[in-house]
């Protein structure tokens, strides 16, 4: 209880709720503006956290990426453009529903259905983290190796649509992730000579040159978008949720539900969450032909689930060290450089920053209504920034972001050469979102594998010997056997049908 | 810029092969079979692995269309003009930014970033002072990051 009431004393300081409250706005108008998502928003965020104490700096990210997911709902019901992946699922629904002169219902259920889905996501991060925290402590390292495994698979065969450019994706972050000093012998590995990279490929500057610098090279090769708003002046938005969340309600539950459970699978997060909702609930629907023509109710459950699984995913992240998905690779990088090593011991050495980051999740979906309704009303605004100035912005908060964490032209250095591979990986269809994963969990995988090898003297059938390990193991072998049957049976396919 | 997967999985295999040579030269464990050279290795194989098949699909697939092929906009000089002026501000940064100074650095880049993607001059510049500043006083003196002073240093001295 004590730890509760200190977890409380240490967010409701003026300088946290401040931080929050700019955390929200930032994430607000980077949620809104599409091509900007809110790992991009994490990824910006991060080298201003670096210098703040560990709960500011969590709150921060947690609120961000909150709004951010949010926000992006914006611009798809206006626009038709989704302002994160996360709103992809349902853009088209919410703009049908605009042309329909529905605009203020789809924001309104966006804004509070997104609000309740994230509570829900909360509430069971807070029940089930400091449980699964109970068994994960009596973990050695073969069921580290695994659940590391595990997550990985879950990351290039969920989270991706082209599992093999997943694999080489994956492979590369592993493979940047062994630059530096070696974690079992100590011995520096590819790094030329470089002092720097002694210490490893500086993780910030990567991933703000993976997932900001090259949004920014494909931003300024796009222009400015050619879309237009088709509702300009929005009403009152809160009008006519009564009956939504009375005709809707199990809508909700459920889509909050599926929500959680592909948020707290490792690697897969919100975007993700909000395909599969809204598949189901059209699925499920007794008016599925309405879907697609303006119908709220495959925007509750898909809303709900992209903000509860953003809660869910950082389940894995904080008791396993094992990202939920790319936002919550971030957090773990930042949990790291924080000294709160993510893993079940956090809760029983900082158990008061654990409950703080809860506290701050219950933050940020409060004041997501407030905050969300002026963003709403001030979206004709927001959403006429122009791409020609923001880009060049953005690429000079990435420079300096980069430069700061190193205090050298290193970290710019490192950004530059990730930036334009990233670049180069998604125009050529291999997600980036592995390499991160892979650059993050690369050197726990290595740890856990070479300890347990030499714990076993390389014999592998001792990776099953102990229950949960075996599980794992298992599961994740069962996942790789199904998976390589499915590449041969799609390699087998005629030419035509296989592009 | 698409390149064919058999390309990328070439490139792949090449890497690979170079980087598993490479690891022949760490040390290993006194008393273990398993070293430094353990992990790296894996992930080589991974990549011959996978270079493979890459290689397999992208000839099976190929029907004609070219190894490497550019984008439309790389045909457009304005719009190549934008991309490769993002990658030149960050050389630049990264090669006079020492001596220059942030000052004077961010300004350039930002002004010269947004009057080629179509911003009118005196707002350009308008936003690239304002931006200096702010992003000169929250990193610089809030975050207290080590910007670098450049032509300020001949100022002061």
């Amino acid at each position: 209880m004590e730890h509760i009431v200190a977890a409380f004393g240490l967010v409701l300081d003026p300088y946290v709720l401040l931080v929050i409250v700019l955390s929200a706005l930032f994430g607000i108008f980077v949620g809104a503006i599409p091509g900007l998502t809110a790992t991009m928003a994490t990824a910006l965020l991060v080298p201003v956290t670096f210098f703040m104490p560990p709960v500011p700096a969590l709150a921060a990210i947690v609120t961000a990426t909150a709004m951010a997911i949010f926000a992006g709902d914006i611009p798809g019901a206006l626009l038709r453009i989704p302002g994160t992946p996360a709103s992809a699922a349902y853009t088209d629904e919410s703009f049908a529903m605009t042309k329909k002169g529905q605009a203020e219902l789809n924001l309104g259920v966006n804004l509070v259905f997104s609000a309740a889905g994230g509570f829900v996501g909360t509430i069971v991060l807070i029940t089930a983290a400091p449980l699964l925290a109970e068994i994960a402590i009596n973990f050695s390292s073969f069921e580290y190796f695994w659940l590391a495994c595990l997550g990985l698979t879950c990351a290039v065969f969920i989270a991706t649509d082209a599992p093999l450019k997943g694999i080489v994706s994956l492979l590369i972050g592993l493979m940047i992730a062994a630059i530096g000093i070696d974690v079992t012998a100590g011995h520096p590995r590819f790094t030329f000579g470089s002092i720097e990279l002694m210490a490893g490929v500086s993780f910030i500057p990567a991933m703000i040159g993976m997932f900001a610098v090259s949004e920014v090279l494909r931003g300024v090769v796009a222009g400015d978008p050619h879309a237009r708003m088709v509702q300009e002046r929005i009403g009152n938005v809160f009008k006519g949720l009564g009956a939504v969340a009375v005709r809707y309600w199990k809508n909700f539950i459920r889509g909050s539900a599926i929500g959680v459970f592909i948020g707290a699978l490792p690697g897969a997060g919100a975007d993700i969450a909000a395909w599969i909702s809204y598949a189901v609930s059209k699925r499920f629907s007794k008016e599925p032909e309405k879907f697609g023509t303006g119908h709220i109710e495959g925007v509750v459950d898909a809303t709900s689930a992209n903000n509860s699984g953003l809660s869910a995913a950082w389940i894995p992240a904080l008791v396993f060290g094992i990202p939920g998905d790319s936002i919550t690779a971030i957090v773990i990088g930042v949990l790291y450089m924080k000294g709160m090593n993510p893993g079940p011991t956090v809760f029983l050495q900082n158990p008061q920053l654990i409950y703080a980051v809860f506290i701050a999740f219950f933050i940020a979906n409060l004041i997501m209504v407030p905050l969300g309704w002026g963003a709403i009303k001030l979206a004709k605004y927001i959403l006429n920034v122009p791409r020609r100035v923001l880009m060049p912005i953005i690429l000079m908060f990435c420079i300096v972001g980069s430069f700061a964490i190193t205090n050298s032209p290193y970290g710019v250095i490192v950004m530059l050469i990730m930036g334009v591979l990233g670049w180069l990986m998604e125009e050529n269809g291999f997600p980036i979102a592995p390499t991160i994963l892979g650059l993050v969990l690369g050197e726990l995988l290595e740890q856990n594998f070479m300890t347990s090898m030499i714990k076993s003297d390389g014999v592998l059938i001792a990776f099953f010997y102990r229950p949960i390990a075996a599980t794992l193991g298992v599961v994740t072998l069962v996942v790789w056997a199904l998976m390589l049957w499915r590449g041969v049976q799609f390699a087998m396919r005629p030419v035509r049908a296989a592009a | 810029m698409r390149i064919n997967d058999a390309v990328i999985g070439a490139l792949l295999i090449a890497f690979a092969a170079v980087m598993i040579h490479h690891t022949g030269t760490f040390p290993s464990f006194p008393g273990q079979k398993y070293g430094p050279a353990l992990f790296p290795t894996l992930i080589g194989l991974g990549f011959i692995g996978t270079g493979g098949i890459l290689i397999w699909r992208g000839v099976r697939e190929r029907a004609g269309t070219p190894w490497i092929e550019f984008a439309p906009w790389t045909r457009e000089a304005h719009r190549l003009g934008g991309f490769v002026l993002v990658l030149a501000s960050i050389i630049a940064y990264i090669l006079a930014a020492e001596s220059i100074g942030f000052l004077a650095a961010c300004f350039v880049i930002l002004f010269v970033l947004m009057t080629w993607l179509g911003e009118v001059a005196w707002r350009a510049g308008l936003i690239a002072v304002a931006m200096t500043l702010l992003i000169d006083w929250f990193f610089g003196d809030l975050m207290r990051v080590p910007l670098p002073r450049g032509l300020l240093n001949l100022l002061s001295a």
